[in-house]
C-alpha cells in the first residue's frame, strides 16, 4: 500500500471512525448508512485539505465509495488509469 | 488544527460518565467543520469531558437565540456567531435580493432592527448560562456604489450598527464577545471567505478560519484559570539602568533617554495591580538604594502596588519562597520576569510549575509581544471592589501575621484586640461577580471543589430552598472584602452546605467558625450536613470539620449544634448584617 493509499485510508477512517481497513475499502455510500450528504462534504473537506487539491462539486456526487475516491485522488497509482482532475 | 486532526479528537471515546459540556451554537449558516472543531477544541480544553456540541435552524440565527430559553436546561453555554448575512439576507450571496443603490437605506435599516432584535435575545439569555458572541468575521460582499478602498456611508453605518451591539453586549456579566483584534492576528481577513463552500453547502467559512474561530470560542467558553501574582526583577527590566552603579537618578524609562520600554512595562505592571493582580519584587540590590528609587515622583507604578519588595544578595528563588509565603499562593499561579536567562533559569529549576520569562530589554517587537502575551495570562474580564483592595489586604495580613505572634495566648490576645466586623449578607443575585469568582478559584478552603459554570450558578438562585451567602471581613488592620461564600439548601430541619469556600487570605481569624455558628443561628437547625469530598488541595477544611466533629471522617458529614459549642474557639467578631432567613 502506497503512502498516498494510507492517507486516504486516514481520511476515511476520521469520518468514519470505527470501521477497519478491510471495510473502509468496501465501503460506499448505498451500503453505508452513515454516509449521508454531510459525511460526503465532511470527506471532500478532509481529502482536500490533506492532498491539498480542490473538488469540483460537480464531481462529488460521483465519489460515492473508496474506490472512487482512491481513483480520483490518486490517478497515478498503478492500476487506477485515469487524469488527475485537480 | 487540520480538520482531520480534529475528527479523529471528536472521535475519541470518553468515559461513561464523563462530565458533559453542552454548548449549543447558533448560527445562520450551516455550522459543519465548524462545529467539529468547536467540539474538538473543548475536547482538547476540557479532557476527559463528554462535548455536546448542537446547532439549530439553518438561516434563522434570530429564531435560534430566541428558542434558546425553551431549551436553556440543555445546554450550559451559548455560541452566538453573527454573519452579515445574519442582518440582512442581501449582505450574502445565497438570496438574491438586490443590490441597487436605491436599496442601501433599507438595508442598513433593517440591519439595524435585526441588531436590536439579537442584541434582546442574546442578553435574556445570558441570564441563563454563559454566552460567547462573535461579531461578523467575514468581509461584507461588493454591493456598495464605491470603489472598495472608499468607505461608503452605507457600509460605514452598517459597521456602526455592528460596533454598537458589540458595546452593548460587553456591558452585560455574562456575555463575551470575540475580540475583532485578536482574530484578525490569527486569521487573515482575506482568506477567511470560501464563496464556493457558500454556495454550494451553506458553510461560508474556509477551513483554517473555521479553526481558529473555534479556538478562541472555546478559549471563552472554558475561562481558563488566571495567574494570580507577578513577580519582577528591577534592574533593566522596571527600569533600564543598574540601580547600585547609576543611582536612583541614573535609572530611566523614558523616550529621551532610549528606555521607553521599561515606561510601558511599569504602566502595564499599574494595569495589572489595578485588576487585583499581586505584583512583587525580588531584586538583588541594597534595599536602602531600592526604597530610594520607589520615592521617585515620575515611575509609573507606585511603591502601593507593589509587595512585597525582596531586595538583597540572596538566590532570587529564596525571594520567590518569601513571595509566595507572603501572597499565600500556589507557584502556578504566578509568574517571575527578569532580564537575567541565569536568574530566570535558576528560579524556573526550583519552581518548575511557574511561568518564568525573561524580560525583552531592548527589544521593541519583543516586549509589544511579551506584553500581549501577559495579558493573555492575566486577562479578567470584570474588575471587582475586592480586586482594587486585595494587594492592600495582603500587606496588612502580613502586618496581622506578624502582630499574631505564635503562642496560642498571643494568637487569643491578637484576635480579642483585632476589632473584627464580620459581614454576612446573602448574595443578591447570579451577577454577583466576586462571590461567582470565590467559587470558582478557591481552592485550599473548598468544601468539595466543585466549581459552578454560569448555568449552574444563576439556576442555583431559583432553586426552592436555596441559600447563597457571601462574607466580608476587616479588623483594625484593614479590609479583606469579600472573603468567603457558602450555599446551600433548607428543607425543613435538614440544612446542607452544598459549597463552601474561603479565601486564603482571611484564614485564622475564626471567619470559618463564624459562617457555622451564622448557620446555627440563622436557620435555627441542630445539625448542618456539609457535602464534603476531599480534593487534592482541600486538607485545611478537612482539618477544620475534623477538630469539629472529634473524629475523622470520609464524606458528607454532619456537625451538630453540641459538637460545634463543645469544641468552637471563642469568637471575638462583631458580627454585622445578618438578614434573617
Amino acid at each position: 500500500m502506497s503512502e498516498q493509499e494510507n492517507r486516504l485510508l486516514q481520511c476515511f477512517a476520521s469520518v468514519f471512525p470505527g470501521l477497519s481497513e478491510d471495510e473502509i475499502r468496501q465501503i460506499n455510500a448505498e451500503s453505508n448508512g452513515e454516509w449521508d450528504s454531510l459525511a460526503t462534504v465532511t470527506l471532500a473537506a478532509v481529502v482536500q485539505e490533506e492532498f491539498s487539491l480542490e473538488i469540483d462539486p460537480e464531481i462529488l456526487p460521483q465519489l460515492d465509495s473508496f474506490e472512487a475516491f482512491r481513483k480520483y485522488v490518486l490517478p497515478y497509482e498503478p492500476g487506477n488509469g485515469a487524469e488527475r482532475h485537480a | 488544527m487540520k480538520l482531520i486532526d480534529a475528527l479523529k479528537l471528536v472521535a475519541l471515546p470518553v468515559e461513561e460518565d464523563a462530565p458533559e459540556k453542552r454548548v449549543c451554537l447558533a448560527c445562520g449558516f450551516t455550522p459543519l467543520h465548524l462545529q467539529t472543531f468547536l467540539t474538538a477544541s473543548l475536547k482538547s480544553q476540557l479532557p476527559g469531558h463528554r462535548v455536546i456540541v448542537k446547532n439549530g435552524l439553518f438561516g434563522d440565527l434570530s429564531g435560534n437565540v430566541e428558542r434558546f430559553q425553551s431549551q436553556k436546561d440543555a445546554f450550559d453555554s451559548l455560541v452566538v456567531l453573527i454573519e452579515w448575512s445574519d442582518l440582512d439576507p442581501r449582505l450574502g450571496v445565497r438570496t438574491l435580493g438586490g443590490w441597487h443603490p436605491s436599496q442601501m437605506a433599507e438595508i442598513v435599516g433593517s440591519a439595524r432592527q435585526m441588531a436590536a432584535r439579537l442584541q434582546k435575545g442574546i442578553v435574556e439569555a445570558s441570564r441563563l448560562v454563559r454566552v460567547v458572541v462573535s461579531m461578523p468575521t467575514l468581509p461584507l460582499p461588493p454591493l456598495f456604489t464605491t470603489m472598495p478602498i472608499e468607505a461608503s456611508p452605507a457600509e460605514t453605518e452598517l459597521r456602526h450598527v455592528v460596533a454598537s451591539l458589540a458595546a452593548a453586549l460587553v456591558q452585560e456579566p455574562g456575555i463575551r464577545v470575540v475580540s475583532g483584534q485578536s482574530l484578525n492576528c490569527r486569521s487573515t481577513v482575506e482568506e477567511r471567505y470560501d464563496v464556493k463552500s457558500d454556495v454550494a453547502t451553506g458553510f461560508p467559512y474556509q477551513i483554517s478560519h473555521a479553526s481558529v474561530l473555534a479556538e478562541i470560542l472555546s478559549e471563552l467558553i472554558c475561562d481558563r484559570p488566571k495567574k494570580k501574582g507577578l513577580i519582577t526583577d528591577l534592574d533593566d527590566t522596571l527600569w533600564s539602568g543598574i540601580l547600585g552603579e547609576d543611582g536612583p537618578d541614573g535609572i530611566s524609562w523614558h523616550l529621551d533617554r532610549h528606555s521607553q520600554l521599561h515606561g510601558l512595562y511599569q504602566q502595564f505592571l499599574a494595569s495589572l495591580a489595578g485588576a487585583g493582580v499581586l505584583i512583587g519584587v525580588a531584586s538583588k540590590n541594597d534595599l536602602v538604594n531600592v526604597e530610594r528609587a520607589f520615592e521617585r515622583a515620575d515611575l509609573l507604578i507606585s511603591k502601593n502596588e507593589i509587595f512585597p519588595i525582596e531586595a538583597h544578595w540572596s538566590r532570587k528563588s529564596e525571594s520567590v519562597e518569601r513571595i509566595l509565603k507572603a501572597w499565600n499562593v500556589a507557584p502556578d499561579s504566578v509568574v517571575f520576569i527578569d532580564d537575567s536567562p541565569m536568574e530566570v533559569a535558576e528560579v524556573q529549576a526550583v519552581y518548575p510549575e511557574m511561568v518564568c520569562k525573561i524580560f525583552p530589554k531592548n527589544d521593541y517587537a519583543g516586549t509589544w509581544k511579551f506584553l500581549k502575551d501577559l495579558r493573555e495570562l492575566f486577562g479578567k474580564f470584570v474588575v471587582t471592589e475586592d480586586d482594587a483592595i486585595r494587594l492592600q489586604s495582603i500587606r496588612e495580613s502580613s502586618a496581622w501575621r506578624e502582630a499574631n505572634g505564635n503562642s496560642l495566648e498571643m494568637a487569643e490576645e491578637f484576635l480579642r484586640t483585632a476589632e473584627a466586623r464580620v459581614t454576612i449578607e446573602p448574595a443578591q443575585d447570579w451577577t454577583e461577580a466576586r462571590a461567582f469568582e470565590l467559587l470558582n478559584k478557591t481552592n485550599q478552603f473548598n468544601l468539595n471543589g466543585r466549581r459552578l459554570n454560569q448555568a449552574e450558578w444563576s439556576s442555583f438562585f431559583q432553586m426552592p430552598g436555596s441559600f447563597v451567602f457571601t462574607v466580608s471581613y476587616k479588623d483594625k488592620f484593614g479590609a479583606l472584602g469579600k472573603v468567603a461564600v457558602m450555599m446551600g439548601q433548607a428543607a425543613g430541619e435538614r440544612l446542607t452546605v452544598t459549597n463552601w469556600v474561603l479565601s486564603c487570605r482571611a484564614f485564622s481569624r475564626r471567619i470559618e467558625h463564624q459562617c457555622v455558628k451564622y448557620l446555627f443561628d440563622a436557620f435555627g437547625v441542630n445539625e448542618i450536613f456539609f457535602d464534603f469530598e476531599s480534593t487534592p488541595r482541600n486538607a485545611v477544611l478537612r482539618t477544620f470539620l475534623t477538630e469539629l466533629i472529634g473524629e475523622q471522617f470520609q464524606e458528607k458529614v454532619s456537625l451538630s449544634k453540641e459538637q460545634f459549642a463543645a469544641k468552637a474557639p471563642r469568637l471575638f467578631h462583631t458580627v454585622e448584617g445578618i438578614v434573617h432567613v
